[in-house]
């Protein structure tokens, strides 16, 4: 099941990993991400945004790095609403609705085969999103102007694309709709 | 003196035997030798001192041709030699300097001492000047502090201008009025000057029959050594003067540097503040870049999840999964409710019955059957995100604008340092000068002090002497032949004066010829309210007149310098050929030779109007133009003077140390 125990990059995707959460300005100590689970909760998201899958990378460099059993389990609510948001909109992976609310809600972390196929769709999100992070923040910085500009303009990118059309206000209200 | 010829053989870059021939037609007396930058023009100038002095102004005094060097085998020797022809005094001369060169077995190049040899034409018969009499002769056809003024370089005018302004030595004005046809003079002054022990009189005083009286001998001897002293002290007074002049210069130099200094120190405060400032932006830039990382770490997860939690929820609201569960019940709830077999209604629940089917359906909608609630709890999760996060783009975008304005204030400040620190330069050079306006400032004082002191004993050397000479004179009275004497001496006194005051006259009349010249020429090449002035040692000054008629000296610029010199050296070369051409006759007084004008790129500190003027003015001052030029200064040169152009060469360059002379 997943968020239950430790978890591994590997290889490349956690040479990338590393990348973004290591400090790129030598005076103040700057880090894009503080955590490699920080990584690890927005990447799915972004993969996913972005229409990017990655398998896991067993041939590249045997660099590894970890999320520990008891920081995952801390920060289990966000992923597993990330998870949920998830598989209830890839229409790709399942045209069903009804279905996709059985995979976000009644088979959530019950282990059959099928589930296991889902918690490793999600995981190609995670590394597809690495990637992705990892070329639109990291890639071409060479100081910390860089970096920063980078981190700026992916976040306007994406506001753009994503964002600026959506008022929390339009969101309460379907929360309320939905409730009723 | 006119230039017939330049024979070099491999001089520096001139490899093997070249020549040039110069125009030396009075109709055609213009010769122009052009050439790209680099391709030796300076160094065919240099020729010219490098024969006539054995000198050359090329920071590598190494005259002999690299080329040819490097086909050299060990042990052999070549030759470097420069033939200079020219008429001199309508004798024809060919000045020969030669040094030989020599690769040891390492293949080390050493050269010789110079050797220097003139051959002239007698009965058309050559024969050599005899060794001692080449350095006079050398001198007389041209003194080697003069040179640089008809051999003269454009491109190191600046110094020439200062030199020809202030300081010059007893020699250049000893020079320039051999040139003006003062000579004669000059030698008949000397042979006659009283103070002279070799002179007319000294001879005289040599003469006296001491054997009337002891003391007659004795007083000469005293009146000899008070005269030498007062000789010495003369020298050592133009020393003092010099010394003090300079170092004078030099401590206005350092004054003028401190005054900046003063100013730099306000610099260098408005440097710190910057400093400061830069250092209180960098803080700023770096605490919002800090706290744009810190919004980014702690909203990133709904910020960036938002158009998917809209989507999901838009999903669900359509769907009917939602409304069917009874909030806060379990199945639990109903299996009690059926053990119990009576509803909460009070209704019996029997297996079968109507309320037994009902209380069935319900448990699908229930948890753990109902996904109902987990939805619930994700709808109401979703509240919570979107209720407690604020807009990450808009909070971080205006401390993004605020970084940037941060650093464009950095790099505004960056750039106005820089602009200090050039104005400041170096600034550590400060306790030096202090030290160093001191030493000047001691010089000054010392020499001042030196200045009075030997003033007061030459004064008292000339009242010892006198002395001595008015009792000498007593006592030679007393001899019908010392009388006989005394009389000699007063008849050769007197001459002196009277040729001391002719020579005085025409000394002032040929100095306010040149200085009527001068200015002359000089209003021809340069126009503006200027002036110049000769005096007694032919140092120049530029004055400007303003319209007031108050006039000062000035700094000139580099076009004002060269027209300065141009004007002096063609005043000096005008007058020159007026003397030489004049009649002889009783009133001939002064005699000089013609003389050529060598110049080395002297056109390219000048603008077209000024070339055309220098171009229209030079042919018809000097005897002989002779011009090193580059092509475009060139053919303007060539425009202007045109019909005057009787020879015309072209450098052509085939490497580094290959370049050949062509006659175009």
């Amino acid at each position: 099941m997943l968020f239950q125990k430790e978890y591994s990059f590997r290889g490349t995707h956690a040479d990338k990993v590393n990348r973004l959460t290591s400090q790129f300005d030598s005076d103040a100590s700057f880090k894009l991400f503080s955590r490699n689970i920080d990584v690890y909760v927005l990447a799915p998201i972004i993969g996913f945004l972005y229409g990017r899958k990655s398998p896991q990378d067993r041939k590249g460099s045997d660099t590894t790095t970890k999320i520990f059993t008891d920081q995952l389990i801390r920060e289990e609510t966000i992923m597993k609403y990330n998870y949920q948001l998830i598989l209830l909109l890839d229409k790709k992976h399942e045209p069903s609705f009804d279905e996709r609310i059985n995979k976000a809600f009644r088979y959530y972390g019950n282990n059959s085969p099928e589930t296991l196929t889902d918690e490793e769709l999600y995981d190609q999100y995670v590394l597809g999103g690495i990637e992705l992070l990892y070329e639109k923040l990291i890639e071409n910085a060479t100081n910390t102007e860089d970096y920063l500009n980078n981190l700026y303009d992916f976040i306007e990118e994406f506001n753009e694309r994503y964002n600026e059309t959506i008022s929390d206000e339009k969101i309460l209200d379907l929360c309320a709709l939905a409730r009723s | 003196m006119l230039l017939k010829q330049l024979k070099l053989t491999n001089f520096r870059q001139f490899i093997g035997e070249q020549t040039v021939e110069f125009a030396i037609n009075e109709e055609k007396n213009v010769t122009v030798i052009m050439g790209e930058n680099g391709s030796g023009k300076t160094t065919l100038a240099q020729a010219f001192t490098w024969c006539l002095f054995g000198d050359t102004d090329f920071e590598d005094k190494v005259v002999f041709n690299r080329s040819f060097e490097r086909k050299m085998l060990p042990n052999q020797e070549a030759v470097v030699r420069v033939e200079l022809s020219l008429v001199h005094n309508g004798i024809d001369y060919t000045i020969i300097r030669e040094q030989l060169h020599k690769k040891d077995s390492q293949g080390r190049l050493k050269g010789n001492n110079t050797t220097i040899s003139i051959a002239y034409k007698r009965n058309g018969q050559q024969e050599f000047v005899k060794y001692l009499e080449v350095d006079p002769l050398l001198k007389q056809i041209l003194p080697k502090e003069l040179s640089r003024y008809f051999f003269f370089d454009g491109e190191r005018i600046g110094n020439m201008s200062k030199e020809i302004k202030k300081g010059k030595s007893q020699d250049f004005a000893k020079a320039v009025r051999g040139l003006l046809g003062l000579n004669a003079f000059i030698s008949a002054l000397e042979h006659l000057k009283p103070t002279s022990k070799y002179g007319v009189i000294g001879s005289y005083n040599d003469s006296y029959d001491s054997k009337s009286d002891q003391r007659i001998s004795q007083y000469t001897t005293e009146i000899e050594k008070a005269q030498e002293e007062v000789d010495r002290i003369d020298l050592r007074l133009d020393e003092i003067n010099n010394e003090i002049e300079k170092a004078q210069e030099q401590a206005d130099k350092i004054n003028a540097l401190l005054l900046t200094m003063a100013e730099t120190e306000k610099l260098q405060q408005d440097k710190m503040k910057l400093v400061n400032s830069m250092g209180k932006t960098r803080q700023a830039r770096s605490s919002a870049m800090g706290s744009i990382l810190k919004q980014f770490n702690s909203n990133y997860s709904t910020y960036f999840a938002k158009s998917l939690v809209l989507r999901t929820l838009e999903e669900l609201s359509q769907a009917s999964k939602l409304d069917k569960g009874i909030p806060d019940m379990h199945a639990r709830t109903i299996e009690f409710l059926i053990k119990r077999a009576t509803c909460v209604c009070g209704a019996k629940i029997e297996f079968g019955n109507d309320a037994y089917k009902e209380l069935n359906k319900a448990l699908e909608y229930l948890p753990p059957q109902s996904i109902g609630m987990s939805i619930n709890q994700f709808v109401v999760e979703s509240e919570l995100k979107i209720k407690s996060s604020n807009n990450l783009f808009e909070s971080i975008t205006d401390q993004y604008k605020a970084i940037r304005d941060y650093e464009s204030e950095l790099e505004q400040c960056t750039a106005d340092i820089q602009l200090i620190e050039k104005q400041i330069g170096d600034t550590k050079r400060i306790g030096h000068l202090q030290q160093d306006l001191s030493r000047y400032e001691k010089i000054k004082r010392d020499r001042i002090n030196e200045l009075k002191e030997i003033n007061q004993r030459k004064g008292s050397l000339q009242t010892t002497r006198d002395r001595f000479i008015s009792e000498r004179a007593e006592l030679t009275l007393r001899d019908e032949k010392n009388k006989k004497i005394e009389i000699y001496k007063a008849y050769a006194q007197f001459m002196y004066d009277e040729l001391n005051k002719v020579y005085k006259k025409n000394e002032d009349e040929t100095r306010q010829k040149l200085e009527r010249y001068v200015n002359e020429i000089f209003r021809s090449i340069y126009q503006g309210g200027m002036s110049i002035t000769v005096d007694e040692r032919y140092n120049i000054q530029v004055l400007v007149e303003d319209e007031n008629g108050y006039s000062d000296d000035v700094e000139t610029s580099t076009a004002q310098s060269i027209s300065v010199i141009f004007a002096f050296i063609s005043g000096i070369i005008k007058m020159a050929r007026e003397n030489g051409s004049q009649q002889d006759g009783e009133n001939k007084l002064l005699d000089s030779e013609p003389y050529p004008l060598v110049m080395d790129a002297p056109l390219s500190a000048f603008d077209r109007r000024r070339i055309k003027s220098v171009c229209d003015a030079l042919p018809k001052i000097a005897e002989q133009v002779i011009i090193f030029i580059k092509d475009t200064d060139g053919e303007l040169a060539e425009e202007y003077m045109g019909a005057m152009v009787g020879k015309r060469y072209l450098f052509s360059k085939k490497n580094e140390f290959e370049t050949y002379l062509i006659p175009r």
